[in-house]
Protein backbone atom coordinates (compact mmCIF):
# COMPACT_ATOMS: atom_id res chain seq x y z
CA UNK A 1 0.00 0.00 0.00
CA UNK A 2 1.36 3.52 -0.84
CA UNK A 3 1.96 6.38 1.05
CA UNK A 4 -1.42 8.28 -0.63
CA UNK A 5 -3.86 5.07 0.23
CA UNK A 6 -2.91 5.61 3.79
CA UNK A 7 -3.29 9.52 3.79
CA UNK A 8 -6.48 8.90 2.29
CA UNK A 9 -7.96 6.39 4.55
CA UNK A 10 -6.76 8.37 7.39
CA UNK A 11 -8.91 11.59 6.21
CA UNK A 12 -11.87 9.55 5.52
CA UNK A 13 -11.86 8.35 9.25
CA UNK A 14 -11.57 12.00 10.50
CA UNK A 15 -14.78 12.62 8.33
CA UNK A 16 -16.65 9.69 9.85
CA UNK A 17 -15.86 10.61 13.20
CA UNK A 18 -16.31 14.24 12.27
CA UNK A 19 -19.80 13.84 11.07
CA UNK A 20 -20.51 11.25 14.54
CA UNK A 21 -19.93 13.99 16.79
CA UNK A 22 -21.44 16.67 14.65
CA UNK A 23 -24.63 14.65 14.96
CA UNK A 24 -23.88 13.82 18.63
CA UNK A 25 -24.01 17.99 18.94
CA UNK A 26 -26.97 18.41 16.65
CA UNK A 27 -29.08 15.70 18.80
CA UNK A 28 -28.54 16.91 22.22
CA UNK A 29 -29.34 20.32 21.26
CA UNK A 30 -32.91 19.25 19.64
CA UNK A 31 -33.07 16.93 22.47
CA UNK A 32 -33.47 20.33 24.53
CA UNK A 33 -35.62 22.37 22.63
CA UNK A 34 -37.91 18.85 22.51
CA UNK A 35 -37.70 19.48 26.47
CA UNK A 36 -38.51 22.42 26.34
CA UNK A 37 -41.75 21.93 24.50
CA UNK A 38 -42.42 19.54 27.06
CA UNK A 39 -42.60 21.93 30.06
CA UNK A 40 -44.81 24.25 27.57
CA UNK A 41 -47.35 21.47 26.78
CA UNK A 42 -47.33 20.83 31.21
CA UNK A 43 -47.56 24.81 32.10
CA UNK A 44 -50.64 24.97 29.48
CA UNK A 45 -52.43 22.06 31.30
CA UNK A 46 -51.61 23.47 34.67
CA UNK A 47 -53.22 27.05 33.26
CA UNK A 48 -55.96 25.44 31.59
CA UNK A 49 -57.46 23.63 34.55
CA UNK A 50 -57.03 27.28 36.68
CA UNK A 51 -60.16 28.52 35.63
CA UNK A 52 -62.16 25.60 37.24
CA UNK A 53 -60.33 25.36 40.41
CA UNK A 54 -60.88 29.22 40.84
CA UNK A 55 -64.94 28.50 40.44
CA UNK A 56 -64.82 25.69 42.73
CA UNK A 57 -62.95 27.52 45.41
CA UNK A 58 -65.11 30.40 45.42
CA UNK A 59 -68.36 28.75 45.65
CA UNK A 60 -67.10 27.94 48.90
CA UNK A 61 -64.65 30.25 50.01
CA UNK A 62 -65.65 33.64 48.07
CA UNK A 63 -64.65 35.82 50.41
CA UNK A 64 -60.75 34.45 50.32
CA UNK A 65 -60.25 37.09 47.77
CA UNK A 66 -56.47 37.73 47.39
CA UNK A 67 -55.80 34.21 47.48
CA UNK A 68 -57.76 33.92 44.24
CA UNK A 69 -56.52 37.18 42.72
CA UNK A 70 -52.76 36.19 43.18
CA UNK A 71 -53.94 32.72 40.84
CA UNK A 72 -55.84 34.35 38.24
CA UNK A 73 -52.54 37.34 38.15
CA UNK A 74 -50.03 34.78 38.11
CA UNK A 75 -51.97 32.64 34.90
CA UNK A 76 -52.41 35.92 32.90
CA UNK A 77 -48.90 36.55 33.69
CA UNK A 78 -47.76 32.67 32.71
CA UNK A 79 -49.93 32.61 29.34
CA UNK A 80 -48.22 35.74 27.68
CA UNK A 81 -44.50 34.76 28.62
CA UNK A 82 -42.44 33.70 25.78
CA UNK A 83 -38.93 33.63 26.86
CA UNK A 84 -37.23 30.89 28.89
CA UNK A 85 -36.44 33.17 32.32
CA UNK A 86 -39.75 34.98 31.49
CA UNK A 87 -41.38 31.24 31.75
CA UNK A 88 -39.18 30.38 34.35
CA UNK A 89 -40.44 33.64 36.80
CA UNK A 90 -44.18 32.96 35.75
CA UNK A 91 -44.22 29.31 36.71
CA UNK A 92 -42.69 30.20 39.47
CA UNK A 93 -45.34 32.52 40.49
CA UNK A 94 -48.17 30.79 39.58
CA UNK A 95 -46.63 27.53 41.44
CA UNK A 96 -46.47 29.66 44.51
CA UNK A 97 -49.79 31.05 43.89
CA UNK A 98 -51.85 27.78 43.97
CA UNK A 99 -49.95 26.69 46.88
CA UNK A 100 -51.54 29.83 48.71
CA UNK A 101 -54.75 29.21 47.46
CA UNK A 102 -54.65 25.28 48.50
CA UNK A 103 -53.30 26.45 51.71
CA UNK A 104 -56.56 28.55 51.98
CA UNK A 105 -58.91 25.44 50.88
CA UNK A 106 -57.94 23.56 54.04
CA UNK A 107 -59.69 26.04 56.37
CA UNK A 108 -62.83 25.12 53.92
CA UNK A 109 -63.80 20.86 54.98
CA UNK A 110 -67.52 21.74 52.69
CA UNK A 111 -65.13 22.55 50.29
CA UNK A 112 -62.70 19.80 50.41
CA UNK A 113 -65.07 17.02 50.48
CA UNK A 114 -66.99 18.48 47.34
CA UNK A 115 -66.37 15.75 44.59
CA UNK A 116 -65.13 18.15 42.10
CA UNK A 117 -62.56 19.51 44.67
CA UNK A 118 -61.17 16.44 45.07
CA UNK A 119 -61.01 15.46 41.45
CA UNK A 120 -59.22 19.25 41.00
CA UNK A 121 -57.12 18.11 43.54
CA UNK A 122 -55.39 14.59 41.22
CA UNK A 123 -55.62 16.75 38.15
CA UNK A 124 -53.16 19.81 40.19
CA UNK A 125 -51.42 16.80 41.79
CA UNK A 126 -50.50 14.89 38.59
CA UNK A 127 -49.95 18.37 36.69
CA UNK A 128 -47.79 19.97 39.29
CA UNK A 129 -45.59 16.60 38.91
CA UNK A 130 -45.49 16.63 35.25
CA UNK A 131 -44.25 20.31 35.13
CA UNK A 132 -41.32 19.60 37.52
CA UNK A 133 -40.55 16.13 35.62
CA UNK A 134 -40.47 18.35 32.71
CA UNK A 135 -38.12 20.88 34.26
CA UNK A 136 -35.77 18.31 35.44
CA UNK A 137 -36.02 16.42 32.14
CA UNK A 138 -34.87 19.48 30.60
CA UNK A 139 -32.57 20.51 33.11
CA UNK A 140 -30.32 17.09 32.57
CA UNK A 141 -30.59 17.30 28.63
CA UNK A 142 -29.37 20.84 28.69
CA UNK A 143 -26.77 18.87 30.95
CA UNK A 144 -25.72 16.82 28.54
CA UNK A 145 -25.85 19.04 26.18
CA UNK A 146 -23.28 21.64 27.98
CA UNK A 147 -21.21 18.92 29.48
CA UNK A 148 -20.59 17.94 25.36
CA UNK A 149 -20.10 21.51 24.71
CA UNK A 150 -17.50 22.12 27.03
CA UNK A 151 -15.67 18.10 26.56
CA UNK A 152 -13.23 17.04 24.08
CA UNK A 153 -13.90 15.31 21.77
CA UNK A 154 -17.27 16.90 21.07
CA UNK A 155 -15.86 20.32 22.07
CA UNK A 156 -14.07 20.26 18.77
CA UNK A 157 -17.16 20.42 16.17
CA UNK A 158 -18.90 23.33 18.30
CA UNK A 159 -18.32 25.98 15.91
CA UNK A 160 -19.04 22.99 12.62
CA UNK A 161 -22.32 22.25 14.28
CA UNK A 162 -23.52 25.69 15.48
CA UNK A 163 -24.89 24.76 18.62
CA UNK A 164 -23.56 26.11 21.98
CA UNK A 165 -24.15 25.82 25.47
CA UNK A 166 -27.95 26.32 26.74
CA UNK A 167 -29.84 28.03 29.85
CA UNK A 168 -31.08 25.86 32.65
CA UNK A 169 -35.13 26.35 33.72
CA UNK A 170 -34.52 27.92 37.14
CA UNK A 171 -37.43 28.60 38.98
CA UNK A 172 -37.32 31.14 41.61
CA UNK A 173 -37.91 29.28 44.80
CA UNK A 174 -35.32 26.86 46.25
CA UNK A 175 -38.02 24.28 47.39
CA UNK A 176 -39.69 24.00 44.23
CA UNK A 177 -36.50 22.38 42.23
CA UNK A 178 -35.90 20.09 45.40
CA UNK A 179 -39.11 18.99 45.73
CA UNK A 180 -41.01 17.36 42.55
CA UNK A 181 -43.70 15.94 44.46
CA UNK A 182 -45.72 18.92 45.76
CA UNK A 183 -48.27 17.40 48.28
CA UNK A 184 -52.08 19.29 48.51
CA UNK B 1 -21.34 6.02 46.85
CA UNK B 2 -24.36 7.12 48.16
CA UNK B 3 -25.76 9.17 45.24
CA UNK B 4 -28.06 7.58 42.42
CA UNK B 5 -25.56 8.18 39.60
CA UNK B 6 -22.53 6.75 41.24
CA UNK B 7 -24.64 3.76 42.16
CA UNK B 8 -26.39 3.75 38.43
CA UNK B 9 -22.47 3.52 37.01
CA UNK B 10 -21.67 0.95 39.58
CA UNK B 11 -24.50 -1.13 38.58
CA UNK B 12 -23.29 -0.95 35.36
CA UNK B 13 -20.42 -1.90 35.54
CA UNK B 14 -20.58 -5.01 37.78
CA UNK B 15 -23.38 -6.44 35.09
CA UNK B 16 -20.64 -6.04 32.39
CA UNK B 17 -18.38 -7.96 34.73
CA UNK B 18 -20.75 -10.77 35.50
CA UNK B 19 -21.57 -11.01 31.83
CA UNK B 20 -17.81 -11.32 30.93
CA UNK B 21 -17.24 -13.76 33.14
CA UNK B 22 -20.72 -15.51 31.56
CA UNK B 23 -18.91 -15.24 28.44
CA UNK B 24 -15.55 -16.22 29.78
CA UNK B 25 -17.53 -19.60 31.52
CA UNK B 26 -19.13 -20.33 28.12
CA UNK B 27 -15.87 -20.55 26.60
CA UNK B 28 -14.25 -23.08 29.20
CA UNK B 29 -16.78 -25.28 28.58
CA UNK B 30 -16.38 -24.99 24.85
CA UNK B 31 -12.70 -25.84 25.58
CA UNK B 32 -13.21 -28.78 27.74
CA UNK B 33 -15.71 -30.08 25.32
CA UNK B 34 -13.53 -30.48 22.32
CA UNK B 35 -10.51 -31.27 24.28
CA UNK B 36 -12.33 -34.21 26.44
CA UNK B 37 -14.65 -35.55 23.22
CA UNK B 38 -13.21 -34.05 20.30
CA UNK B 39 -15.34 -33.87 16.77
CA UNK B 40 -17.98 -34.86 18.94
CA UNK B 41 -17.44 -32.05 21.56
CA UNK B 42 -17.41 -29.49 18.40
CA UNK B 43 -20.03 -30.46 17.09
CA UNK B 44 -22.24 -30.29 20.31
CA UNK B 45 -21.19 -26.78 20.73
CA UNK B 46 -23.43 -25.04 17.82
CA UNK B 47 -26.14 -27.51 18.45
CA UNK B 48 -26.46 -26.25 22.11
CA UNK B 49 -25.88 -22.64 20.76
CA UNK B 50 -29.05 -22.90 17.78
CA UNK B 51 -30.92 -24.65 20.82
CA UNK B 52 -31.01 -22.08 23.17
CA UNK B 53 -31.08 -19.24 20.90
CA UNK B 54 -34.41 -20.12 19.28
CA UNK B 55 -35.98 -20.60 22.61
CA UNK B 56 -34.72 -17.51 24.37
CA UNK B 57 -34.64 -15.27 21.67
CA UNK B 58 -38.38 -16.48 20.37
CA UNK B 59 -39.35 -15.58 23.96
CA UNK B 60 -37.87 -11.93 23.63
CA UNK B 61 -39.23 -11.17 20.56
CA UNK B 62 -42.98 -12.05 21.87
CA UNK B 63 -42.37 -11.24 25.68
CA UNK B 64 -45.06 -8.54 26.35
CA UNK B 65 -47.44 -10.46 24.80
CA UNK B 66 -45.82 -14.03 26.31
CA UNK B 67 -45.86 -12.55 29.64
CA UNK B 68 -49.75 -11.52 29.32
CA UNK B 69 -50.58 -15.00 29.48
CA UNK B 70 -48.10 -16.44 31.37
CA UNK B 71 -49.55 -14.06 34.32
CA UNK B 72 -53.07 -13.99 33.13
CA UNK B 73 -52.28 -9.63 33.10
CA UNK B 74 -55.22 -7.41 31.23
CA UNK B 75 -54.14 -4.84 29.76
CA UNK B 76 -56.58 -1.56 30.58
CA UNK B 77 -56.90 1.82 29.30
CA UNK B 78 -56.41 5.83 30.80
CA UNK B 79 -60.21 5.59 31.29
CA UNK B 80 -59.69 2.06 33.71
CA UNK B 81 -57.63 4.13 35.92
CA UNK B 82 -57.03 7.24 34.93
CA UNK B 83 -54.91 7.49 38.44
CA UNK B 84 -52.72 5.01 37.84
CA UNK B 85 -52.26 6.62 34.41
CA UNK B 86 -51.78 10.10 36.09
CA UNK B 87 -48.82 8.74 37.58
CA UNK B 88 -47.38 6.69 34.82
CA UNK B 89 -48.03 9.76 32.61
CA UNK B 90 -45.57 11.79 35.24
CA UNK B 91 -42.73 9.37 34.82
CA UNK B 92 -42.76 8.76 31.38
CA UNK B 93 -42.19 12.86 31.24
CA UNK B 94 -39.55 12.51 33.99
CA UNK B 95 -37.92 9.78 31.97
CA UNK B 96 -38.50 10.98 28.20
CA UNK B 97 -39.31 7.22 27.44
CA UNK B 98 -42.71 6.41 25.27
CA UNK B 99 -45.70 5.69 26.93
CA UNK B 100 -45.63 2.01 27.84
CA UNK B 101 -48.54 -0.35 27.19
CA UNK B 102 -50.02 -1.28 30.84
CA UNK B 103 -51.82 -4.06 32.25
CA UNK B 104 -53.32 -5.56 35.96
CA UNK B 105 -53.18 -8.85 37.26
CA UNK B 106 -56.35 -10.01 39.33
CA UNK B 107 -54.10 -11.13 42.56
CA UNK B 108 -54.13 -9.79 46.03
CA UNK B 109 -50.28 -9.70 46.81
CA UNK B 110 -48.77 -6.54 45.85
CA UNK B 111 -46.57 -6.88 43.31
CA UNK B 112 -45.68 -5.45 39.40
CA UNK B 113 -43.32 -6.04 36.67
CA UNK B 114 -42.10 -4.84 33.43
CA UNK B 115 -41.21 -6.40 29.80
CA UNK B 116 -40.82 -5.81 26.20
CA UNK B 117 -37.84 -6.45 23.84
CA UNK B 118 -37.26 -2.51 23.57
CA UNK B 119 -39.12 1.02 25.28
CA UNK B 120 -41.64 1.01 21.77
CA UNK B 121 -42.66 -2.69 23.07
CA UNK B 122 -42.85 -2.23 26.85
CA UNK B 123 -45.65 -3.05 28.55
CA UNK B 124 -45.67 -2.87 32.68
CA UNK B 125 -47.89 -4.83 34.65
CA UNK B 126 -49.32 -4.14 38.36
CA UNK B 127 -51.07 -6.53 40.66
CA UNK B 128 -54.73 -5.37 42.39
CA UNK B 129 -53.09 -6.00 45.37
CA UNK B 130 -50.30 -3.56 45.07
CA UNK B 131 -52.88 -0.95 43.07
CA UNK B 132 -54.72 -1.39 46.29
CA UNK B 133 -52.28 -0.65 49.04
CA UNK B 134 -50.00 1.81 47.91
CA UNK B 135 -50.53 5.64 48.06
CA UNK B 136 -49.79 8.25 45.31
CA UNK B 137 -46.04 9.03 46.16
CA UNK B 138 -45.09 4.98 46.67
CA UNK B 139 -46.79 3.68 43.66
CA UNK B 140 -44.63 6.93 41.73
CA UNK B 141 -41.75 4.70 43.13
CA UNK B 142 -43.10 1.62 41.94
CA UNK B 143 -44.27 2.72 38.27
CA UNK B 144 -40.67 4.71 38.46
CA UNK B 145 -38.46 1.46 39.26
CA UNK B 146 -40.69 -0.55 36.18
CA UNK B 147 -39.73 2.25 34.02
CA UNK B 148 -36.23 1.79 34.85
CA UNK B 149 -36.18 -1.33 33.74
CA UNK B 150 -37.66 -0.37 30.52
CA UNK B 151 -34.92 2.20 30.20
CA UNK B 152 -32.19 -0.01 31.03
CA UNK B 153 -33.53 -2.95 28.51
CA UNK B 154 -33.30 -5.67 31.04
CA UNK B 155 -35.10 -7.67 28.96
CA UNK B 156 -32.30 -7.94 26.41
CA UNK B 157 -29.43 -8.22 29.35
CA UNK B 158 -31.63 -10.98 31.29
CA UNK B 159 -31.94 -12.75 27.75
CA UNK B 160 -27.97 -12.52 27.08
CA UNK B 161 -27.77 -13.52 31.03
CA UNK B 162 -30.52 -16.56 29.85
CA UNK B 163 -28.76 -17.43 26.52
CA UNK B 164 -25.13 -17.85 28.14
CA UNK B 165 -26.55 -19.62 30.95
CA UNK B 166 -29.02 -22.18 28.93
CA UNK B 167 -26.05 -22.84 26.04
CA UNK B 168 -23.52 -24.31 29.04
CA UNK B 169 -26.25 -25.79 30.50
CA UNK B 170 -26.92 -27.81 27.30
CA UNK B 171 -23.62 -28.37 26.36
CA UNK B 172 -22.54 -30.33 29.34
CA UNK B 173 -26.08 -32.20 29.95
CA UNK B 174 -25.62 -33.56 26.32
CA UNK B 175 -21.89 -34.65 27.19
CA UNK B 176 -22.83 -35.76 30.42
CA UNK B 177 -25.55 -38.36 29.03
CA UNK B 178 -23.12 -39.19 26.33
CA UNK B 179 -20.55 -40.20 28.94
CA UNK B 180 -23.68 -42.33 30.20
CA UNK B 181 -25.07 -43.78 27.54
CA UNK B 182 -22.07 -43.92 25.10
CA UNK B 183 -19.06 -44.23 26.56
CA UNK B 184 -17.66 -47.25 24.75
CA UNK B 185 -18.08 -44.98 21.37
CA UNK B 186 -16.26 -42.00 22.90
CA UNK B 187 -13.34 -44.86 24.09
CA UNK B 188 -12.57 -45.79 20.58
CA UNK B 189 -11.64 -41.92 19.61
CA UNK B 190 -8.27 -41.03 19.12
CA UNK B 191 -6.71 -37.98 19.26
CA UNK B 192 -8.37 -36.28 22.24
CA UNK B 193 -5.35 -34.86 24.74
CA UNK B 194 -7.90 -34.72 27.91
CA UNK B 195 -9.11 -38.09 29.74
CA UNK B 196 -12.94 -37.69 30.08
CA UNK B 197 -12.85 -38.48 33.38
CA UNK B 198 -11.06 -35.29 33.87
CA UNK B 199 -14.36 -33.63 32.13
CA UNK B 200 -17.12 -34.18 34.57
CA UNK B 201 -16.43 -32.28 37.49
CA UNK B 202 -16.29 -28.56 35.20
CA UNK B 203 -18.89 -30.43 33.08
CA UNK B 204 -21.41 -30.73 37.25
CA UNK B 205 -19.85 -27.19 38.33
CA UNK B 206 -20.30 -25.36 34.80
CA UNK B 207 -23.82 -25.01 34.77
CA UNK B 208 -24.55 -24.45 38.67
CA UNK B 209 -21.79 -21.68 38.33
CA UNK B 210 -23.75 -20.38 35.26
CA UNK B 211 -26.66 -20.11 36.86
CA UNK B 212 -24.77 -18.24 40.31
CA UNK B 213 -23.90 -15.55 37.48
CA UNK B 214 -27.39 -15.38 35.93
CA UNK B 215 -28.94 -14.84 39.30
CA UNK B 216 -25.97 -12.44 40.03
CA UNK B 217 -27.02 -10.10 36.75
CA UNK B 218 -30.57 -10.46 37.89
CA UNK B 219 -29.60 -8.92 41.41
CA UNK B 220 -27.22 -5.99 39.77
CA UNK B 221 -30.13 -5.28 37.29
CA UNK B 222 -32.62 -4.68 40.30
CA UNK B 223 -30.18 -2.26 42.47
CA UNK B 224 -29.81 -0.52 38.93
CA UNK B 225 -33.54 0.12 38.61
CA UNK B 226 -33.90 1.24 41.68
CA UNK B 227 -30.79 4.08 41.29
CA UNK B 228 -32.79 4.52 37.64
CA UNK B 229 -36.00 5.07 39.43
CA UNK B 230 -34.83 7.86 42.10
CA UNK B 231 -33.11 9.46 39.11
CA UNK B 232 -36.62 9.91 37.19
CA UNK B 233 -38.54 10.43 40.56
CA UNK B 234 -35.83 12.17 42.47
CA UNK B 235 -37.72 10.82 45.84
CA UNK B 236 -36.00 7.77 47.05
CA UNK B 237 -38.75 7.99 49.98
CA UNK B 238 -41.88 6.97 47.70
CA UNK B 239 -39.64 3.91 46.63
CA UNK B 240 -38.50 3.18 49.88
CA UNK B 241 -41.78 3.24 51.67
CA UNK B 242 -43.54 1.00 48.79
CA UNK B 243 -40.58 -1.39 49.76
CA UNK B 244 -41.14 -1.34 53.12
CA UNK B 245 -44.88 -1.84 51.96
CA UNK B 246 -43.97 -5.64 50.02
CA UNK B 247 -41.70 -6.48 52.45
CA UNK B 248 -44.70 -5.90 55.54
CA UNK B 249 -47.01 -7.91 53.24
CA UNK B 250 -46.36 -12.09 53.39
CA UNK B 251 -49.25 -12.76 50.61
CA UNK B 252 -47.76 -14.69 47.87
CA UNK B 253 -48.24 -14.03 43.84
CA UNK B 254 -50.58 -16.94 43.05
CA UNK B 255 -49.58 -17.00 38.93
CA UNK B 256 -46.24 -17.55 39.99
CA UNK B 257 -43.39 -19.57 37.90
CA UNK B 258 -39.77 -19.57 38.21
CA UNK B 259 -39.78 -18.44 34.36
CA UNK B 260 -41.58 -15.11 34.95
CA UNK B 261 -39.87 -14.55 38.94
CA UNK B 262 -36.81 -12.21 37.92
CA UNK B 263 -39.14 -9.84 36.56
CA UNK B 264 -41.06 -8.91 39.40
CA UNK B 265 -40.38 -6.10 41.72
CA UNK B 266 -40.35 -8.09 44.52
CA UNK B 267 -39.31 -11.54 44.33
CA UNK B 268 -42.99 -13.48 44.30
CA UNK B 269 -41.24 -16.70 44.92
CA UNK B 270 -41.32 -17.88 48.73
CA UNK B 271 -38.17 -16.95 50.35
CA UNK B 272 -37.57 -20.69 51.52
CA UNK B 273 -37.39 -21.52 47.81
CA UNK B 274 -33.94 -20.08 47.34
CA UNK B 275 -30.79 -19.34 49.09
CA UNK B 276 -29.74 -16.01 48.96
CA UNK B 277 -27.03 -16.87 45.98
CA UNK B 278 -29.97 -18.08 43.48
CA UNK B 279 -31.95 -15.07 44.49
CA UNK B 280 -33.18 -13.49 41.40
CA UNK B 281 -33.58 -10.29 43.60
CA UNK B 282 -31.23 -8.54 46.74
CA UNK B 283 -32.64 -9.06 49.97
CA UNK B 284 -35.53 -6.61 50.25
CA UNK B 285 -34.16 -4.82 53.60
CA UNK B 286 -30.28 -4.32 51.74
CA UNK B 287 -32.84 -2.45 48.74
CA UNK B 288 -34.56 -0.18 51.63
CA UNK B 289 -31.20 0.78 53.39
CA UNK B 290 -29.81 1.45 49.66
CA UNK B 291 -32.47 4.08 49.05
CA UNK B 292 -32.52 5.54 52.63
CA UNK B 293 -28.70 5.94 52.22
CA UNK B 294 -29.65 8.17 49.02
CA UNK B 295 -32.42 10.31 51.01
CA UNK B 296 -29.75 11.41 53.25
CA UNK B 297 -27.83 12.12 50.68
CA UNK B 298 -29.82 14.44 48.07
CA UNK B 299 -28.70 15.50 44.74
CA UNK B 300 -31.01 17.35 42.17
Amino acid sequence: MDISAIILIVVALFVVYAILQYNKLVRLNIRVDEAFAQIEVQLKRRADLIPNLVETVKGYASHEREALEKVVQARAASTTASTLPAVAAADGMLTNALRGLLAVAEAYPDLKASANFLQLQEELATTENKVSFSRQFYNDNVRNLNTAVKTIPTSFFVGLAKVGEREFYEVEDPTIRNAPNVKF
Amino acid sequence: MTDFRAMQSANKRKTFALLFFMGVLVWFIAYIAIAAFGGTGAGVIPLAVLITLVSVWGSYFASDKLVLKMTRAQLITEADNPNLFNVIHEVVIASGLPMPKVAVVNDPAPNAFATGRDPNHALIAFTTGLLDSMDRDELQGVVAHEMSHVANRDTLVSSVAATTAGVIALISDILMRMLWFGGSRNRDHHGQQMPIFLAIIPLILAPIAATLLKAAVSRRRESLADATAVSFTRNPAGLRSALEVLARDTTVVQARSNAVAHMYIESPLDASAASKLFATHPPIQERIAALRAMEANPQQ
